[in-house]
């Protein structure tokens, strides 16, 4: 939560995909990856796309996160290949359970990284407007993504506040601790959000004109190769669906 | 001036507190490494989101404010590679929340408790994909499938769906609890 | 030109009215200050201009206001932002966008002006206030000044007649107000008319050319610069307002505790990824004395602060307290930090349980001495956040005090506070001496004149003067804060 979410640095980009891509990236891997579906025909499909998220976070220079997901991914699956057939009963199932969740999660998950770390607000919300999705819905969002790393500080300073008065966990009352973090942090974040409110209507929030969006995005080659590689599985489902009748 | 339509104000609110709100989220969901954590998820990101979200609660005084919410709640799922599942589910039930909020002309108690409730739904969402097609996904590995069925038997999804329930139910009541023990002689709600 | 014709105003929630039958005209770019005392109603005054209120704030408004004959309150707010354009006091929360060029050309947007010609404004409003390097960078990585100044390029990007500032320099260091200053020279220079509501007065007397003060919702008297830059000192303090001139600040002279006792900081050294914030290798410092920090943005004040106070979990320092070594741990026990947002430091749901909450076990019977000793036994049962910001502070220091904590920091104190809550901060501050050691980083000079027996002076990490503060000394400290200009 340090950096939030969307907060990139622009400069050091050199692998760009349309945020549109992304969701559509998204939504490939959550039907076939996290969602399990996918055509018996083209069942080799699914493996694929599980290393799409590996290579797009190296392309765009994230390496640690590649190698942290190659990693956890491979040990689940060295952990179902190579306990699997050796332990029993309960820790069996554990093991088998925790591999199978992780092998389905991990990808759809990385994927996600991959495109919150590689996206600006700006460019979400010019994406956004560009679907046509109504202001009502885009508004609220920004302003969601320009709050979260304020949220954050906010939350540091009351944890330090917290260690100076003595205040820590592992103390006998959880709830307490609780509403101690939860009291000054939704004061403080109301205040700052009424403050915010009235900047922004000052300077012609909310008005009848359409608005402009100054942030540049659109289709490249790259975005047509990933849009291209996502329909494969939608097509093949398309014609399983087809042959079925 | 006092419009039915959102303004620009409601729709900063809407922001400011799904901030608020996904940052708890965020928090309890970092325990969901721990795979036992992932069935606890349910219910305990209900109880505690629903402390800032019943303060939430005080400032809707309008329809959408509440449906907005929940969108943006599955928008923020699918970007972060949780899929379009909760996103499917909190239309619906963030449409539903609305009305009932609604239906007590945005002031009852009662029903301000019971939209924390049905709101919170949209959390179990997320464990939909476990549930579809468990036998297509592994359909190769027979023992995959049973390890599954047996950490995610099939009654797991209707008890984590009242779990999300009756989670945001007594998060609404904490939340309650706390906002007349504190927001209201603050001076916040 | 705005005229304001028996305008008067009371908020939703209060009993008196803000406002009470205010008229009003300003002419087309004159450059006007708002000064008053807190809650005398000059912020109200702003809110009237850029129309929230009664678009935003709710409650009784009565009487009207016109600009170029436009009724502000029969006019929706994104229409009035076309001519009115206004910087608020705190950089934190106006932005709406997270990176700087989104935000400068934020209101462009909202009023659908071509793309092509958006840029074009970015660009051209950039060059003129020196930000261009700024652009394309995330708002959380800017210091508070550069904030100021975006704020400022985004209010100008979309060209109002009208600035309407609001006490924007409660949260800038002296390089920032001179900033600021020059920003208001250009706008002036080009016609512009610029509202400013402020508390700090010193560095308008060169650009405001017209003085209204405000007393109790009414007007008290509304001059030129020229003549009020004539009032004397005891004038100025006797209206509640602060100093025109810092050089006609007189020190306060507080005497020393000088027990002999000292504080020893060693291996001050800190560094956020590699780059050093912090580096002092021994420095010794007297105990129960009141010692300023002083220094510009990024001085390193507060990694001092949040060291001092064992709040850096990768600190490795010592602190010596009378010749016993503390380290981070213990000094976590030994320090506390009143912050300069108070409320991230209140807890409980009633004054009492606030400062009973991590006290030390053996103080339970002063809790009422303590109470009473900072004047809060009355609120006593009141919720700590609906206290005044004074009250706060005051629950702060005694929740210190119960903790048995023996060194007192105070972030930035009087931020934004008028002249008499200053003294009453400085009273208060100069009631701790002797008894605990203080240290109060900020950037008011007339808080350190006032309550203050020594000066720490931080840049770049290190200290580059530590001086007990007396009457030879006095330069030396009004210098820093004047440097700029001679």
């Amino acid at each position: 939560m340090q950096n939030g979410i969307l907060q990139t640095r622009i400069e050091n980009r050199s692998f760009v995909l349309d945020p549109r891509t992304k969701l559509i990236l998204l939504i490939t891997m959550s039907t076939f990856v996290l969602g399990g579906m996918g055509s018996e025909s083209a069942s080799f499909l699914t493996p694929c796309l599980c290393v799409l998220p590996l290579f797009l976070l190296t392309v765009s220079k994230k390496y640690k996160s590649a190698a942290t997901y190659a990693g956890i991914y491979s040990a689940a699956y060295l952990t179902f290949a190579l306990f699997g057939p050796h332990t029993s009963g309960c820790l069996h199932f554990l093991l088998l359970g925790a591999a199978g969740i992780i092998t389905k999660l991990m990808p759809s998950l990385t994927m996600g990284i991959y495109v919150i770390s590689t996206t600006t607000v700006s460019e979400f919300t010019a994406s956004m407007q560009r679907l046509h999705l109504s202001e009502k819905l885009i508004i609220p969002l920004s302003v969601m993504f320009r709050f979260f790393p304020t949220v954050a500080d906010e939350f540091a300073s009351i944890n330090a506040a917290m260690k100076m008065r003595g205040i820590s966990f592992g103390g006998k009352n959880a709830g307490k601790m609780l509403e101690y973090r939860f009291i000054p942090l939704m004061t403080c974040s109301v205040k700052i959000g009424d403050e915010l409110s009235a900047a922004a209507l000052t300077r012609g929030l909310g008005g009848t004109v359409k608005r402009t969006n100054i942030c540049r995005i659109g289709f490249h080659l790259q975005d047509m190769i990933m849009i291209l590689l996502c329909a494969v599985p939608f097509g093949c489902l398309f014609l399983d669906a087809c042959g079925a009748f | 001036m006092k419009s039915e339509k959102l303004q620009g104000k409601d729709l900063i609110n809407v922001g400011i507190y799904s901030a608020i709100y996904f940052v708890v989220v965020f928090a309890i969901a970092m325990l969901g490494y721990i795979p036992i954590f992932m069935v606890l998820i349910s219910a305990l990101v209900p109880i505690l989101a629903g402390i800032p979200f019943m303060l939430f609660l005080t400032k809707v005084k309008k329809f959408g404010m509440i449906w907005i919410m929940s969108l943006l709640m599955g928008l923020l799922m699918l970007l972060t590679g949780m899929g379009y599942y909760s996103l499917i589910v909190g239309a619906v039930t963030g449409l539903l929340a609305e009305l009932i909020y609604k239906s007590g002309n945005y002031r009852s108690t009662g029903k301000a408790i019971l939209t924390a409730g049905v709101f919170s739904i949209w959390v179990w969402g997320n464990y939909l994909p476990f549930f579809l097609d468990i036998e297509k996904y592994f359909s190769t590995r027979q023992e995959y499938i049973d390890a599954m069925t047996r950490l995610m038997p099939a009654w797991m999804c209707p008890a984590l769906f009242a779990a999300a329930f009756i989670g945001g139910i007594i998060g609404g009541v904490i939340g309650k609890s706390l906002l007349k023990k504190h927001f209201t002689r603050a001076g916040i709600a | 030109m705005i005229e304001i014709k028996n305008a008067s105003f009371q908020y939703a929630n209060s009993e008196n009215s803000a406002l009470n039958n205010i008229s009003l005209s300003i002419g087309q770019g004159e450059c006007v200050l708002l000064c008053g005392e807190s809650g005398c109603g000059k912020t109200t005054v702003t809110r009237l201009l850029n129309g929230l209120i009664p678009h935003y704030y709710e409650g009784r408004m009565t009487g009207q206001i016109l600009l170029n004959g436009m009724d502000i309150a029969k006019t929706e707010l994104y229409k009035t932002a076309r001519h009115v354009g206004s910087v608020f006091q705190n950089p934190r929360s106006q932005f709406f966008c997270v990176d700087t060029t989104s935000e400068v050309a934020f209101g462009c947007e909202n009023m659908g002006m071509p793309e092509r010609i958006v840029h074009q404004r970015v660009h051209d409003v950039s060059e003129k206030l020196h930000i261009t390097p700024l652009l394309g960078r995330s708002i959380f990585n800017l210091s508070g000044g550069e904030k100021q100044k975006i704020a400022c390029a985004s209010v100008w990007a979309v060209n109002p007649g009208i600035f309407v500032l609001d006490e924007p320099t409660s949260n800038l260091d002296i390089d920032a107000i001179e900033d600021l200053k020059n920003t208001l020279l250009l706008w002036k220079s080009q016609g512009k008319t610029v509202i400013i509501s402020e508390h700090r007065l010193y560095w308008l007397k060169d650009v405001c050319d017209r003085v209204i003060y405000i007393k109790k919702g009414q007007i008290g008297f509304d001059l030129p610069m020229e003549q009020f830059r004539l009032f004397s000192p005891q004038k100025i303090s006797g209206l509640g307002l602060r100093t025109l001139s810092l050089k006609d600040l007189s020190l306060h002279p507080t005497g020393f505790h000088n027990d002999g006792t000292t504080l020893v900081l060693k291996n001050y050294n800190f560094s956020y990824k590699k780059t050093p914030a912090l580096q002092i290798s021994s420095l010794r410092l007297p105990v129960g004395e009141i010692i300023a920090v002083i220094g510009h943005n990024g001085a390193g004040k507060s990694t001092f602060s949040k060291c001092l106070c064992g709040l850096e979990k990768k600190f490795r320092g010592i602190t010596c307290f009378d010749g016993v070594p503390y380290n981070r741990k213990k000094m976590l026990k030994k320090c506390y930090m009143v912050m300069q947002d108070v409320n991230h430091q209140l807890f409980c749901e009633s004054v009492d349980d606030e400062v009973r909450l991590g006290m030390d076990e053996g103080n339970a019977d002063n809790v009422s001495s303590v109470l009473k000793g900072l004047d809060l036994t009355e609120l006593s049962s009141r919720h700590p956040m609906s206290l005044s910001g004074g009250q706060k502070q005051r629950v702060a220091i005694a929740s210190a005090f119960l903790a048995n904590k023996d060194i007192l920091l105070f972030d930035e104190p009087t931020s934004g506070l008028d002249f008499s809550h200053m003294k009453q901060t400085s009273q208060l501050l100069r009631s701790l001496k002797g008894r605990k050691t203080v240290f109060v980083v900020t950037h008011d000079p007339e808080l350190v004149l006032r309550c203050c027996t020594h000066v720490l002076h931080l840049e770049k990490g290190t200290e580059v003067e530590w001086y007990p503060l007396m009457e030879e000394n006095k330069k030396r400290l009004i210098h820093f804060f004047l440097h700029e200009k001679e």
